[in-house]
C-alpha cells in the first residue's frame, strides 16, 4: 500500500537517507530500528514532507508523489492520507484534549462540530482520556498528553499513522500506557510505522521490522528474523548493544 | 484677575476635558488596530526571509523606532502635502487629524512589527509541524495555532505600547489638534489657571491608562488560561509563601525521621 522508491535526502553536504526502497503491506505494522543519525526519523518525516526529499517516488494507497518537484496539492494529499505522532507530542498548546483531536477533522476534512466531536469523544475514549476532554496539555502527564496525540492522529482515520519515538520523551513508568494504547491499536489493523527503541514492543506487536544504519536500509524481515538470526553483522552488533540479554536468550 | 491656586478650576477644567477624550482615545485606538496591520506587513517579509522587502522593512522599523514621534508628526504633517503635491493631489484641506492618526499608524506598526516577529518566534516550531501533519496550509497554521499563541504572549509588551501611545497622543497638539491636552492648553491660557488645568489633564491621562492597564491584565488572564497555574504576581506571592512553608514541613519530616533512625 505504501511504496517507497529510491528516496534520497541530503542537509548540507551531508547524506542522511542513500536511496531507500521500502514496501509496506496495508494493515502491517513496521518498526524502524537503529542508531541515532542513522536516518530513521528523516525517512519518517519524508513520507509527509515534513522534510522535504531532495528524489525519489512515495506512493500511498493511489496516491504517487515524485519527490524532485511535487506540487503543493500533492503535499496536501500526502498529509491528508497520514498523520504522525511525535517525540515531544507537540499538542496545541492554547487548545483542550478535545479541541486538540477536533482540530483537523473541522478545519481540514470539513467535518460538521457535531460530527466532528462525536469521533473525537469516541476516540479519547479509546485512549482512556474520556474524563480530560476539557483539560489543557499542561494539565496532563507526559503519557496523558502522548495519548492525545495519538488519538489526535487516529481521529483522521488515515492510512498509516506514523509514530516519531513515541515513548523516548517520557518519565520510565509512563512509558507503559503509551504503548499499550499503540498495542492496543495495532491490534485493529492500522496501518503503522514506528521508529522506536522498545526493543520489546518491536517483538510483540510489529510484522515488518526495519534494520536502518548510515542513510540505508541494512536488513528487513519478521520481528523473529532480524532479532533470533539477523543475517547481518552490523545488525547483530546493533542489537548487542541495545538488548544484551537477548544473547543468552537465544 | 485672580490667579492664586483654586481647587474649584479643577473640577471645573475636569468636566470640560471629558469632551475631547473620545478624540483622544481614538487616535490610540485607530492607530494601533491599524499599526497592528502595518506592523503585520512589516514583520511577514522578515519572518519569512523575502529579499528585498526584507531589507526595506528594516530601515522602515530602524527609521521609526530611531526618531522622536514629535519629529515624525512634523516631519508627515509637512512632508507628506508636498510629496503628494508631486503626484498633482492636493491635501492642504484635509484634517490635522488624518496627519496624527497617519503618524501614529506608522509609529506603532514599527514597534508591533518587532512584537510580532519576536512572539511568533517564541511558538514551538513542533506545533507548526504537527499542524501540517495534520493536513493545515501555511496560512490554517498561521492563523489556528501560532497567532492565538504568539499574541498571549505579546500581551505585556502589546500593553506597553498601547500605553505608550496613549501618552504620546498628547504631542499632537503641536500641530494644533485639539485633543485633551490641546484643550488643556488653551483653558489655561485663557483663565491663566496653568496649574490647575495640568492637574486636570494628568488625571484623566492616570485614569485613562490605569483602565486600560486593566483591560490588559483580564485580557492576559483570559489568554493565559491554557496555562495550569498561571497565577497573577500577586497570588504568586501568597503561593511561594505556602510552598516555603510545605516544603519546610517536609524538610523538618524527614529530619525528624532521620534522627529515629541513628
Amino acid at each position: 500500500m505504501i511504496t517507497i522508491q529510491s528516496l534520497t535526502k541530503s542537509f548540507g553536504k551531508q547524506e542522511v537517507l542513500k536511496s531507500i526502497d521500502l514496501q509496506v503491506q496495508k494493515g502491517e505494522v513496521v518498526v524502524i530500528l537503529g542508531p541515532s543519525g542513522s536516518g530513521k526519523t528523516t525517512l519518517l518525516r519524508c513520507l509527509n514532507f515534513l522534510e522535504r526529499p531532495d528524489g525519489g517516488k512515495v506512493s500511498i494507497g493511489d496516491l504517487q508523489v515524485n519527490c524532485k518537484k511535487p506540487s503543493k496539492q500533492e503535499i496536501y494529499d500526502l498529509r491528508k492520507k497520514t498523520a504522525m505522532v511525535f517525540q515531544h507530542y507537540n499538542l496545541f498548546k492554547h487548545k483542550t484534549v478535545l479541541e486538540n483531536v477536533m482540530e483537523g477533522l473541522v478545519i481540514v476534512q470539513k467535518q460538521s462540530k457535531l460530527k466532528a466531536r462525536e469521533k473525537s469523544v469516541q476516540v479519547l475514549e479509546k485512549v482512556g482520556l474520556a474524563e480530560k476532554l476539557n483539560a489543557y496539555p499542561s494539565q496532563l502527564s507526559g503519557g496523558q498528553q502522548q495519548r492525545v496525540g495519538i488519538a489526535r492522529a487516529l481521529a483522521l482515520e488515515p492510512e498509516v499513522i506514523l509514530f516519531d519515538e513515541p515513548t523516548s520523551a517520557l518519565d520510565p513508568e509512563l512509558v507503559g500506557e503509551v504503548l499499550s494504547v499503540i498495542r492496543k491499536i495495532a491490534k485493529e489493523g492500522i496501518t503503522m510505522i514506528v521508529v522506536t527503541h522498545e526493543m520489546n514492543f518491536a517483538m510483540d506487536v510489529s510484522n515488518h521490522v526495519i534494520f536502518m544504519d548510515g542513510g540505508v536500509i541494512v536488513e528487513e524481515g519478521t520481528p523473529t528474523e532480524i532479532f533470533r538470526t539477523p543475517k547481518e553483522e552490523r545488525t547483530r552488533q546493533f542489537l548487542k548493544r541495545i538488548t544484551p540479554e537477548l544473547t543468552y536468550d537465544i | 484677575m485672580n490667579t492664586s491656586f483654586q481647587l474649584s478650576y479643577v473640577f471645573d477644567f475636569l468636566f470640560k476635558l471629558l469632551g475631547y477624550v473620545q478624540i483622544t482615545l481614538f487616535i490610540v485606538a485607530s492607530s494601533i488596530v491599524l499599526g497592528l496591520v502595518v506592523g503585520l506587513v512589516l514583520a511577514l517579509p522578515r519572518m519569512y526571509q523575502v529579499p528585498l522587502l526584507k531589507q526595506l522593512s528594516a530601515v522602515f522599523v530602524s527609521f521609526f523606532r530611531g526618531t522622536p514621534v514629535l519629529i515624525q508628526l512634523f516631519l508627515i504633517y509637512f512632508g507628506v502635502p508636498e510629496l503628494l503635491k508631486v503626484v498633482n493631489i492636493d491635501v492642504t484641506k484635509a484634517p490635522v487629524l488624518l496627519f496624527v492618526i497617519l503618524t501614529y499608524t506608522l509609529n506603532s506598526g514599527a514597534f508591533l512589527s518587532e512584537i510580532i516577529r519576536g512572539a511568533v518566534a517564541a511558538v514551538d516550531r513542533g506545533q507548526v509541524e504537527a499542524a501540517y501533519a495534520v493536513g493545515m496550509s501555511k496560512y490554517q497554521a498561521f492563523v489556528r495555532i501560532m497567532l492565538p499563541q504568539a499574541l498571549s504572549v505579546s500581551i505585556p509588551i502589546f500593553a506597553n505600547k498601547v500605553l505608550a501611545n496613549l501618552k504620546e497622543t498628547s504631542l499632537a497638539f503641536t500641530l494644533g489638534l485639539m485633543d485633551i491636552n490641546g484643550k488643556a492648553q488653551s483653558l489655561g491660557s485663557l483663565t491663566n489657571h496653568f496649574v490647575e488645568s495640568y492637574i486636570a489633564l494628568s488625571a484623566l491621562y492616570f485614569v485613562m491608562a490605569i483602565l486600560i492597564e486593566q483591560l490588559f491584565l483580564w485580557w492576559e488572564r483570559r489568554m493565559h488560561r491554557h496555562e495550569q497555574g498561571y497565577i497573577s504576581p500577586l497570588q504568586e506571592l501568597k503561593f511561594s509563601h505556602t510552598a516555603r512553608r510545605l516544603r519546610d514541613q517536609k524538610e523538618d519530616a524527614l529530619f525528624n525521621s532521620t534522627q529515629g533512625l541513628s
